[in-house]
């Protein structure tokens, strides 16, 4: 990523967006803000964004509002600030294509992950996975994206904890193909807040006994010799 | 000394049955003296007529037969006769032949005066009545008595007489100088060759009961009696005890169906009374709810833009420090919010792996603290247990719930072991046990209620609110199942979550 990543950050608090601003920008990170939909629209015309950080909790013009609008405007992800743990709303966003969310109050370090994580995602080329919120079917099972959940090929819900749903999520996205550790912890470094290296092991045969793919002759997640994984089965976009 | 029973219902039983007693007692009594007047007049008449047929039989007999008669008459049993040519020396009362229904009566009480219903005619002799004139002299047949000492009778028809007829009366009668208790003895001394006819006689006991069966029909009716009153009281007063289990059981955070109001008048008062205190304390609860609910969200904002702010304190411990403040706030506001959330419950009910759900918690908790794999374990029993345990449930709320509880023991006692048993046709039984050092017994129960906590544990190190084992129990109790903490031994704390 050479160039400077620019994006917009839509929020109706000047403090917060001021105070944003001026700390991704010393993180390297382009920021024009917008204190509304209207504002948004003006400056979207104006210029070039990688990413759009939105609030879902605007005051006239909602924060989905404006979703749906950038959503015709083309691929840009958007990380949705929500209300604190405020399922409904996370869910909606995350249906209306959000890329990913950070619930308020957030902890600016994770927000500054999450952006990078996003646009590594794009930088990698993965843009194609846009939104990231479409469900999964594989071998009766279900990945709902958007509502963060796995339902068993009886539709029963299996919890997952963040880590092995990202990690599911990441195995379902690239299906048949061959992942190294270096790669799973690539691709999950920016969601986890500690250390993640070691875990992998640990995340990938937790994920096999929830999945009921336990023991040695493993169907679903096939480890490859010399230090990967593959996830073996159709997937199916739904 | 404990002679007065506590409850309520034990003490109207015991009042009732008291008075149930005294009424029977009473009765009885009344019962038995009228009883053994009865029996008294039976006897005296009984004795009247021995005496007078035995010495009517004597009289009647030549002089020559009469120790033959006696002898005979002896055999009857009840009565003693005998001849002799001189009184007995015990007899030295002169009774004057108008005086002989007195005398015979001497063994008992006297005859009452206008007490009761007249006797029964055709027993009674015409001394019954102490206006009625002692007509035992009645003179020969066909002749008009005079009138004797006292007589007062006018000229009403003289009553049948048969006691001293025929002209036989005694030349003398005598008997004890004073009253011998239940022993009646009378001399008479025959007109014709002057012996004295001497009649001894014992009267029977009188007894206030004459059939065996009465007492026992009697202890059969107190006891039946007896229960009745018991079981009547019990039934009576049993709204007192729903009123109690609703006023012990009232979870002001959530929606149990009110008391119904039934019954007596009272207990319907008592519990309109207290539907509406309930619905009060709700009312407040919610109230306090929204409150907190509306100054958590107000709040985000606020702790957002110090989060930010905090990024640009060029000290980094002072930074840090101040992050961890805002961190610990956060949890704060979270608790807040989660716990007015879980209070409205608005999350929909799934079908859901419990054992899955379980895992994740341990390995977030675990994930969320580097080092505490050792200490936070989920033990999963042999593998016969490891099928998944479907309930339905609500799984965020649920997370919530086992979280805090785990978080708590890793807090507190610094791990602890998650255990899951039942599933299927049982009840799903959840512990999380710790080897910290337990609560105080008092507090148990406590703990569960919102903005309780421990004071030692009130201070920055552990922080909250005190909301977490309220969200537990509103969260465990809106699934319709509930969680108790109790201590171990020798020592730490057990969370026991029961899902029906």
């Amino acid at each position: 990523m050479e160039i400077t990543p620019h994006i917009l950050i839509i929020d109706d608090d000047r403090e917060i967006r001021d105070l944003l601003a001026r700390f991704l920008e010393r993180n390297q990170i382009r920021v024009t803000t917008a204190r509304d939909g209207r504002e948004a629209r003006r400056v979207w015309s104006a210029g070039h964004y990688h990413l759009v950080v939105l609030d879902l909790m605007l005051p006239g013009e909602t924060g989905l509002d404006i979703a749906r609008w950038l959503r015709t405007q083309g691929n840009v992800p958007i990380i949705m600030l929500t209300a604190m743990s405020d399922e409904t709303d996370r869910i909606i966003g995350l249906e209306l294509g959000a890329d990913d969310y950070v619930s308020k109050p957030f902890n600016p370090r994770e927000l500054l992950a999450r952006v990078r994580a996003v646009l590594r995602r794009i930088g990698d080329g993965h843009e194609n996975t846009q939104g990231g919120t479409r469900n999964m079917r594989f071998s009766g099972w279900l990945l709902e994206v958007s509502r963060r959940r796995l339902l068993n090929p009886d539709g029963v819900e299996v919890s997952l904890t963040g880590g092995e749903f990202d990690l599911l999520q990441a195995l379902l996205e690239r299906a048949n193909r061959v992942l190294t550790r270096d790669m799973l912890l690539d691709l999950l470094r920016g969601r986890q807040a500690g250390p993640f290296d070691r875990a992998i092991d640990v995340a990938i045969s937790r994920l096999r006994r929830k999945l009921e793919d336990d023991g040695r002759n493993s169907q679903l997640i096939k480890t490859v010799r010399g230090g990967g994984y593959v996830f073996e089965a159709d997937v199916e976009r739904v | 000394m404990k002679l007065f029973p506590a409850s309520l219902a034990a003490r109207a039983s015991l009042v009732l049955i008291a008075g149930f007693a005294v009424i029977e007692v009473a009765g009885l009594t009344i019962e038995a003296m009228d009883r053994m007047d009865f029996d008294r007049r039976m006897a005296r008449h009984q004795v009247m007529s021995h005496v007078a047929m035995i010495y009517r039989t004597v009289e009647d007999a030549k002089p020559a037969d009469r120790a033959a008669v006696v002898e005979d008459l002896n055999k009857s049993g009840d009565f003693s006769a005998s001849l002799s040519a001189v009184p007995p020396k015990d007899l030295t009362h002169e009774v004057p032949e108008r005086d002989l229904p007195l005398l015979l009566s001497w063994a008992e009480m006297r005859p009452r005066e206008n007490d009761g219903p007249p006797p029964m005619r055709g027993f009674e002799g015409p001394w019954e009545h102490p206006e009625s004139p002692p007509v035992f002299f009645l003179p020969k047949m066909g002749r008009m008595p005079p009138p004797p000492d006292g007589f007062r009778g006018g000229f009403g028809d003289p009553p049948p007489l048969r006691f001293f007829r025929g002209g036989g009366r005694p030349l003398h009668i005598l008997s004890f100088p004073q009253r011998h208790g239940r022993h009646l003895a009378v001399a008479m001394q025959l007109p014709d060759d002057s012996q004295w006819l001497e009649i001894r006689a014992v009267l029977p006991r009188a007894t206030p009961f004459s059939s065996p069966l009465f007492p026992l029909a009697f202890a059969l009716m107190t006891a039946v009696g007896g229960t009745l009153i018991v079981i009547a009281v019990r039934r009576l007063l049993a709204p007192v005890g729903t009123l109690v289990a609703a006023a012990e059981n009232l979870v002001p955070d959530d929606n149990a169906a009110p008391l119904p109001e039934k019954g007596p008048l009272e207990l319907v008062r008592a519990a309109v009374a207290f539907n509406a205190m309930a619905a009060r304390i709700r009312r407040f609860v919610s109230d306090r709810t929204l409150v907190l609910t509306a100054i958590g969200h107000d709040l985000r904002t606020p702790i957002t833009r110090m989060k930010l702010r905090a990024e640009f304190i060029d000290d980094e411990e002072l930074r840090e420090k101040f992050l961890s403040d805002l961190n610990e706030l956060t949890s704060m506001v979270d608790a807040t919010l989660a716990y007015g959330r879980e209070s409205s419950g608005r999350e929909p009910l799934v079908n859901m792996d419990l054992r899955a759900l379980l895992h994740t918690v341990v390995d977030d908790l675990v994930e969320s603290r580097p080092g505490s794999e050792e200490r936070l374990v989920f033990d999963e029993g042999n593998s016969v247990g490891r099928a998944p345990v479907i309930i339905r449930g609500r799984p965020v709320a649920l997370k919530r719930a086992f979280t805090n509880l785990a978080g708590n023991a890793l807090n507190y006692a610094g791990g602890a072991i998650v255990r899951l048993t039942g599933g299927g046709d049982h009840p799903v039984v959840v512990t999380i046990d710790d080897e910290g050092p337990g609560l105080p017994e008092e507090d148990l129960t406590r703990m569960f209620e919102p903005f309780v906590r421990m004071e030692e544990s009130r201070n920055r190190e552990t922080g909250g609110a005190g909301l977490g084992l309220a969200i537990v129990r509103t969260i465990i109790r809106g699934h319709g199942g509930d969680v108790i903490l109790k201590n171990r031994h020798p020592h730490g704390l057990s969370a026991i979550v029961t899902l029906s």
